[in-house]
């Protein structure tokens, strides 16, 4: 007990030295999540202060769920940030419009010829603006800054392409190609002809994703929906106009089916998460991957010389364009309640801004959200980017599907990897759900 | 004894301690893969999946610790650890000691309030706690963040010692009492070395609670400065990438000194879960 009390007085010495920092006015914090980020951003904000004399603050709370927790209590205390990132859906979002806490940018962003607005891509942007009668009841504007984009897409390993005899400049462009190149692999590794494994057994993975996580099942079935059926057929079945027992609907269930057949799909697609996918894509034992545009990070920090490309899933069909998913990687906020507002929207302009959209691509691995940078960060950041022209995301259609109808085709497309149910009967078995919620919602 | 007893005996001997040997197992391997990833390199950390690693990379703890300015974040959790566990200890020893001896209006209810808290989990209440300390100016500060510690650690403190207060003979009080003791002489000098295996179980509980927390330090700290040992940890967390040798490095030095107060004090550990817990 004595012991503790002397280690406690020496405690109350030391702390009565711990006393937080003042900030002056003109400082510039920023509040964010992102852990990959903070020497580039730190960096960045040197050369800001070089530049003009402002000294910008970035503070780092990481995990981002605890980040989202200090960001809640803050506005109980009024104590949020010169700058900060509303992380959630845009319901979440709006709420923080609502309550004063977040500044139009649409001001800022239409000055000289809107130039500010016209360098990011639309849908960049998309995700940090409230339309006209938008559902949330905020008033029209644009509230955030896309620091970063996002798109998920394929992968290919090059090198492994080589090594079956394929063009390693040529990925699959129809979702036949596709399923050919997985009996090839299902052939080499039953010993077949392919270069440089002599006739041998290769042990080859075709594709690998992280297929236990539901999300990611719904984003691949998405994106084969828009393409056989078009946006406006999707739209009608969430609305409860087109059943998913639909032919469209059941063709789009069977892409599952036919890519199990072809043996293209990894033992285990359903219970694998997605980072053990990205190891054994990194590792060069799968020769394609479904992913986002942050394994570019990752494969990077994995194996460094792994030598892959991106592109868009092969189309099954012509009647619509492929679209993905995409949209706003990162965000920034500016505090309405700021002292320094006008410093804040100064600082996120000349972030935006091609310099230092390329510097920060470069160092962080992340798409620029600057759509006039592509030249200026390496070819495969490049092909994620360009890829926004075909990017979707549900947040932005307007309407939204009940998650448990969500739930049960995604759990229903694992079910038919699994040989356990077919296309038709899993159509039949979601359009039941989707009866029963709509039946739900009517009462 | 015949042989089949014998038999029987040594059989169901050799069962339970296969049984205990696999539990010890799968307790002691996280820590070993722990300490031997962080040799390890962020490559072999999956690839070589040995317990003793085919090269040791040393300089995994050095960069842990230089790159993180984890000596500043150390002194900070050894602070608030041992100005918590005190502050602990000293209230909820004194509480649990009224609690259980003292004739008091409103005891039980009192009582009953404390034990609900234990029941609030703890982000239930950082916002009102934020809002409090906001109130109070003690946001942002080393003092706001241990009181607010001390008060989330008190409810189970107080319930662990009230327990063994309960079993306390009376007579121990009354011969103190003719000795000419005070409450809070009786409090320092015969309930306090009595209970302590309860107070180590006490100072064990809180000061793994305090080493480990970082949320509402999170929360309340807006100065990187005052933040605890955790905050290291989380930079070698990534977005999407975790660096795990170095985040293993970091672990295996956060890990010692709980592991050092865990031995010294184990021997009344067991004794006080004991009594204090089971009755």
């Amino acid at each position: 007990m004595k012991f503790l009390g002397t280690l406690f007085t020496v405690c109350l010495i030391l702390i009565s030295g711990c006393s937080p920092k003042i900030d002056s006015s003109k400082v510039v914090t920023v509040w964010h999540w992102m852990t990959d980020r903070e020497p580039a951003f730190k960096e960045l904000a040197k050369r800001y202060e070089a530049k003009t004399g402002i000294k910008v603050n970035f503070e780092l709370y990481a995990p981002s769920d605890a980040y989202s927790q200090k960001v809640r209590s803050a506005v109980q205390g009024a104590n949020l940030p010169d700058i900060f990132g509303i992380l959630g859906e845009k319901r979440d979002f709006s709420s923080f419009v609502k309550a004063g806490f977040v500044l139009d940018l649409t001001p800022y962003m239409l000055e000289n010829n809107a130039k500010w607005k016209n360098s990011f891509f639309v849908k960049a942007l998309a995700v940090n603006e409230f339309t006209d009668g938008n559902s949330y009841g905020v008033k029209t504007g644009i509230y955030g800054v896309p620091v970063d984009i996002m798109t998920i897409q394929m992968v290919y390993n090059k090198s492994l392409f080589k090594q079956l005899g394929l063009n390693p400049n040529h990925p699959p462009q129809t979702f036949d190609e596709l399923l050919e190149i997985g009996r090839k692999i299902s052939a080499t590794n039953r010993g077949g002809p392919a270069k440089d494994y002599g006739g041998k057994a290769a042990n080859l993975q075709g594709f690998v994703s992280g297929w236990s996580e539901l999300w990611m099942i719904d984003c691949f079935a998405s994106n084969y929906a828009f393409n056989i059926m078009g946006k406006d057929k999707i739209i009608a079945t969430i609305k409860g106009q087109v059943p998913y027992t639909d032919p469209d609907w059941i063709k789009v269930l069977s892409i599952f089916r036919q890519m199990r057949e072809s043996g293209i799909l990894i033992e285990g697609l359903v219970t694998m998460i997605n980072k053990t996918a990205e190891q054994l894509f990194a590792n060069g034992k799968a020769v394609f991957a479904f992913n986002g545009s942050w394994c570019v990070n990752v494969y990077q920090r994995m194996n460094p010389e792994l030598d892959y490309a991106a592109f868009l899933p092969p189309k099954t069909s012509d009647s619509y364009p492929m679209s993905i998913w995409g949209g706003a990687g990162s965000s920034f906020v500016v505090n309405a309640r700021s002292k320094n507002k006008q410093e804040a929207v100064n600082f996120l302009k000349w972030l935006t801004e091609l310099n230092q959209q390329a510097y920060l691509s470069r160092v962080t691995n992340n798409l620029p959200a600057n759509r006039e940078c592509l030249d200026k960060v390496p070819p495969i950041l490049a092909q994620f980017s360009r890829a926004m022209d075909n990017a979707t995301h549900p947040n932005a259609w307007g309407v939204s599907e009940f998650p448990i109808v969500i739930e049960a085709f995604d759990k229903g497309v694992q079910a038919i990897i699994l040989r356990e149910k077919t296309p038709e009967q899993v159509a039949f078995e979601v359009q039941k759900v989707k009866e029963r919620e709509l039946f739900k919602k009517r009462q | 004894m015949s042989i089949y007893h014998k038999a029987k005996k040594t059989t169901i001997n050799t069962l339970i301690h296969l049984f205990l040997l696999a539990v010890a197992i799968t307790c002691i391997y996280p820590l070993l893969w722990m300490v031997a990833s962080s040799f390890k390199t962020q490559e072999t950390i999956f690839s070589d999946i040995s317990i003793i690693p085919r090269h040791l990379h040393f300089e995994n703890y050095y960069l842990a610790v230089s790159n993180s300015d984890f000596g500043r974040y150390f002194l900070n959790s050894t602070i608030y650890t041992v100005s918590v566990v005190f502050g602990i200890v000293v209230v909820s020893s004194m509480a649990a000691y009224a609690f259980s001896r003292l004739r008091f209006p409103g005891r039980n209810i009192l009582f009953i309030i404390f034990i609900a808290a234990m029941m609030i989990p703890m982000p239930g209440g950082f916002v009102p706690l934020y809002v409090l300390l906001n109130k109070l100016h003690l946001r942002d500060t080393a003092f706001g963040y241990i009181l607010a510690m001390i008060s989330m650690g008190l409810a189970t403190s107080i319930f662990i010692l009230k327990t063994f207060f309960d079993k306390m003979p009376k007579e121990l009080e009354d011969a103190a009492r003719i000795d000419g003791c005070s409450k809070l002489g009786i409090w320092w000098h015969v309930a306090i070395p009595f209970a302590k295996p309860a107070l180590a179980v006490v100072v064990v509980f809180n000061a793994l609670n305090v080493w480990n927390e970082y949320v509402l330090a999170l929360i309340i700290f807006d100065s990187k400065n005052l933040m605890p040992l955790q905050r290291a940890l989380m930079m070698f967390r990534g977005e999407f990438l975790t660096n795990y040798p170095l985040l293993m490095a970091g672990l295996t030095i956060t890990a010692l000194p709980i592991i050092i107060v865990y031995i010294f004090m184990q021997k009344y550990i067991v004794k006080g879960v004991a009594s204090s817990v089971l009755g």
